[in-house]
């Protein structure tokens, strides 16, 4: 394969429309937030706001009615998903579920499970953290040693630890990916995905771990001898890494990979108003050609999966080119602008340069590593 | 895509092909050089931007744009794209069609500017697409330490990074292609920002490419140079890829940081 293309997407008026709607309600509803709130982009978490935009209609939006979902078009839910991004939405609290752990129930869960949990991230009342890195395993999940063994009445009894788990504070339950038979030789083979009640589960203890900028994101989640029903089996046991794989394509593919930083570029056109000059219209329309071109492959990406294709190395491509964009963006708004970053500044570009600047080296980690991303690039391309 | 417009795209693909390996196992003399001009006449390129009304082909603009992608892939001495170029501006004004081969466009309005950038983006795309494959090729082939390069992982890294440059570049092109057909009066943005894109992404490819086949691909007998030196030259026609990026700066600029996020939806 050597000619990558990406579809243009069917632009439609019902899309537009939406859009319309999207942002007078964003308007009101984020009026208050303050541009280093808004900075936070998908890491803010408001349990109130997702339920705002659950009751408008706007999660599990391509889901069956018959499980709460809107049955509308993959673009349609693209138009929220950027909207609330650019808007710089607090959208933790449903981010995860509507985003990937939604798909996957949808895709594997009992009908009991769909018909208890799937309405409930719909109304944005149901918050999903993602189980699969560990203390010794980042890019190599298939050497999972998060372990869940079958007892005798059917349930499952499960040890080991997940790291990095983000909002596992506040969620309701996790989607796990860990051993049900065989060693961590045994690789692919062997691996299940499991629902975790978090509320109810004994055995599960959540401990934080503080980031960089002394924020609480992340978490390291124990098992200890944690009990699982029987039905807690997602899919097939043993076929795990097939649909993790799923999984992650639906992580990989949004246009949060390139977005996340958008509210720096915002305020640094802000900061740039009253000192126009060749270098500042050079870099402003280098990164607007970048950001735009990111987004255009992004919504062939969308086509792509409205057309039930897979866009492995397409969704690669955006969020590793992505991620670079992203990680430029600080460097260059320094360069241009003579303010000293600081997060307690009443400059809103100086804070958000600050918040951004420290945030950046995670964008191109989460979500696979630029590294991993590179290789799926190139086994794609045929060289491996 | 009607059959007519896939039959000529395939016509044409051959003949391009043809006419490259031919000059690449020769020195073209000037007989040479007219016979091709002659096969490119018959096949009728240089009237690809020219409606039926004054002999030309009629094609959708989408087609006539894929045939200009063409020339890019097959980088050739021919001044195929100016010719069609030539063309189309010159019936659009009330003149006559061209006589023969033209080299060169002399002075445009801006209309006709942003036509002739639009049609340089296609080119650069098309001659990245190229360097992509011939870069594959090569690390496949080249062994060194015992094994095939392309089996090393910095190689691997290089050629994702190369391959996602022409990936992006393509889509710029694509898109401003896309605008340019909803409405030429308004695609200015989106010219400009593919010549941007496409200019910053053929400085990184053009890099990547002689750095992953070595010597080799720095010498006048390899054609790799035919591509790189194309899109060195190309990237700064009608408009520098430091004008064009400036104007889409001015641009975002002037509409300020409130409709900053609007303008990137509606680009």
């Amino acid at each position: 394969m050597t000619k990558i293309i990406f579809p243009a997407p069917v632009e439609s008026e019902a899309a537009e429309q939406l859009r319309a709607d999207v942002r007078a309600f964003l308007n009101d509803a984020l009026a208050d937030r303050t541009p280093l709130q808004r900075a936070e982009s998908w890491s803010g978490f408001d349990r109130d706001f997702s339920r705002a935009i659950g009751q408008r209609g706007w999660l599990g939006m391509t889901w069956p009615k018959e499980y709460g979902g809107g049955e509308r078009s993959t673009f349609e839910r693209y138009v929220v998903v950027e909207e609330t991004l650019a808007a710089g939405a607090p959208v933790a609290a449903h981010w995860f579920a509507d985003r990937q752990s939604g798909p996957t129930l949808l895709r594997y869960g009992t009908e009991a499970q769909k018909h208890a949990i799937l309405p409930r991230i719909v109304a944005g009342e149901c918050v999903f953290c993602v189980g699969m890195s560990e203390p010794d395993v980042g890019s190599d999940l298939a050497a999972t040693r998060t372990r869940a063994e079958r007892q005798g009445d059917g349930s499952w009894k499960v040890n080991g630890t997940k790291l990095w788990t983000t909002y596992a504070h506040e969620s309701d339950y996790m989607i796990l990916f860990c051993r049900t038979s065989g060693g961590p030789a045994d690789r692919h083979k062997g691996t299940s995905q499991l629902l975790v009640d978090m509320k109810q589960t004994e055995g599960v203890s959540v401990r934080p771990i503080i980031d960089l900028m002394g924020r609480h994101h992340f978490n390291e989640v124990h098992f200890e001898d944690a009990v699982l029903p029987a039905d807690a089996l997602l899919g097939e046991e043993g076929q795990g890494w097939a649909q993790v794989m799923g999984e992650l394509a639906f992580e990989r593919s949004g246009p949060e990979r390139f977005l996340s930083s958008i509210q720096l570029l915002t305020e640094l056109i802000g900061a740039l108003q009253d000192s126009k000059g060749a270098a500042a219209e050079a870099a402003i329309g280098r990164l607007f050609a970048h950001l735009v071109t990111l987004r255009h492959m992004s919504r062939g990406v969308a086509a792509l999966l409205e057309a039930g294709e897979n866009p492995g190395i397409h969704s690669a491509i955006v969020k590793d080119l992505g991620a670079a964009f992203e990680q430029d963006l600080p460097d260059i708004a320094r360069s241009l602008v003579d303010e000293e970053p600081d997060l307690q500044s009443t400059s809103n570009f100086a804070a958000v340069l600050a918040y951004t600047m420290m945030a950046a080296p995670v964008f191109s980690l989460r979500g696979g590593t630029r590294e991993i991303l590179r290789g799926i690039i190139a086994r794609q391309l045929g060289l491996r | 895509m009607q059959d007519v417009s896939t039959l000529l795209l395939d016509s044409t693909q051959r003949l391009l092909s043809d006419l490259s390996e031919r000059n690449a196992s020769r020195t073209a003399d000037a007989a040479d050089l007219s016979a091709d001009w002659h096969q490119i006449e018959e096949m009728g390129l240089p009237l690809a931007f020219v409606d039926e009304a004054h002999g030309g082909l009629g094609l959708d603009q989408k087609t006539a744009f894929e045939l200009v992608r063409m020339c890019g892939r097959h980088v050739l001495a021919h001044p195929i794209v100016e010719t069609m170029l030539a063309n189309h501006f010159s019936v659009t004004a009330g003149g006559a069609l061209c006589d023969g081969p033209v080299h060169s466009l002399g002075k445009l309005t801006r209309m006709q500017q942003e036509l002739a950038a639009l049609a340089r983006a296609m080119q650069m795309a098309g001659a990245l697409e190229t360097i992509l494959a011939m870069t594959i090729s090569h690390v496949e082939e080249r062994s060194q330490f015992g094994r095939p390069i392309a089996k090393f992982q910095a190689v691997q890294h290089s050629l994702a990074l190369l391959a996602s440059e022409v990936a992006a570049a393509t889509a710029a092109a694509d898109h401003a292609v896309g605008r340019f057909e909803e409405d030429a009066d308004t695609a200015t943005l989106a010219i400009g920002i593919a010549r941007a894109r496409i200019g910053e992404a053929c400085s990184k490819v053009s890099a990547l490419a002689h750095q992953l086949h070595g010597a080799i691909g720095y010498t006048r007998e390899h054609r790799l140079h035919h591509f790189t030196t194309a899109v060195w030259k190309w990237r700064d026609e009608f408009g520098t890829q430091s004008w064009w990026t400036r104007r889409v700066g001015q641009m975002v600029l002037a509409n300020g940081r409130g409709e900053f996020w609007p303008m990137v939806t509606s680009a």
